[in-house]
């Protein structure tokens, strides 16, 4: 009953968010529901490119549907600021199809 | 925290929310419910592209088709204010909470009988009839 799908345990934590339209949304976690609708705070979208680093645009306080999420994932912070975002390439990530 | 929570400290304040189809709407919070459905005033509309916007007095839109919504930092700190002075004024545990009437009871309030015919002989259900 109490331990539902387990996000209590990541709350003030710093999370990451996968959501359906394949946005990747870092910020601290203030909250969840049944619904597995999230409030994020201080958050931001890491923006993935291969021709340049990863930009970061700052989203701040959100509160994501439960219904756009995919994927919600611990962060290790000490492993996370040793990253050289500026330096990453990746591909974007393609969004969800139903 | 809840996310309805956060939601109806956001009532009166300038949110963004975006919807499924990619559309933005900017605007002033006037009331939500539990399914997150919300009445937005003064909005702004913003085309999924960002180069189309259109401007209208008021929006209602259906909780279902929101893919996020985006609330002014100061929120937070209100629904935290909020839940502290609740606190302030009952801790939790200390209430008397629900359950059943007691014999010293002195609220005013009868206590509901279950089953009208039972009878077990102790004062309890004070007030009932």
């Amino acid at each position: 009953m109490s331990s539902g799908t387990g996000l209590e345990n990541l709350v003030d934590q710093t999370i990451s968010v996968i959501t359906n339209d394949g946005r990747n949304i870092v910020g601290v976690l203030k909250g969840f529901d049944q619904a597995t609708n999230i409030i994020l705070d201080e958050s931001h979208e890491r923006v993935y490119s291969t021709k340049e680093g990863v930009q970061q645009l700052v989203l701040g306080l959100y509160i994501i549907r439960g219904d756009n999420i995919s994927i919600v994932g611990e962060i290790d912070e000490e492993l996370d600021a040793g990253l050289d975002l500026s330096k990453l390439r990746a591909h974007p990530l393609k969004p969800v199809i139903h | 925290m809840l996310s309805i929570s956060l939601l109806k400290t956001a009532q009166g304040h300038l949110m963004l929310v975006e919807l499924r189809n990619g559309e933005t709407y900017n605007g002033r919070l006037v009331k939500c419910d539990t399914w997150m459905n919300i009445h937005v005033h003064e909005v702004i509309c913003t085309s999924k592209d960002g180069d189309l916007f259109w401007q209208m007095p008021e929006y209602y839109i259906r909780g279902n088709t929101i893919k996020y919504l985006r609330v002014l930092d100061e929120v937070i700190v209100k629904v935290w204010e909020q839940s502290m002075s609740r606190t302030d004024r009952k801790p939790p545990g200390v209430g008397r909470g629900r359950g059943r009437g007691r014999e010293d009871s002195t609220s005013g309030r009868p206590t509901k009988r279950i089953s009208p015919g039972f009878d077990d002989g102790a004062a309890e259900g004070m007030g009932g009839g």
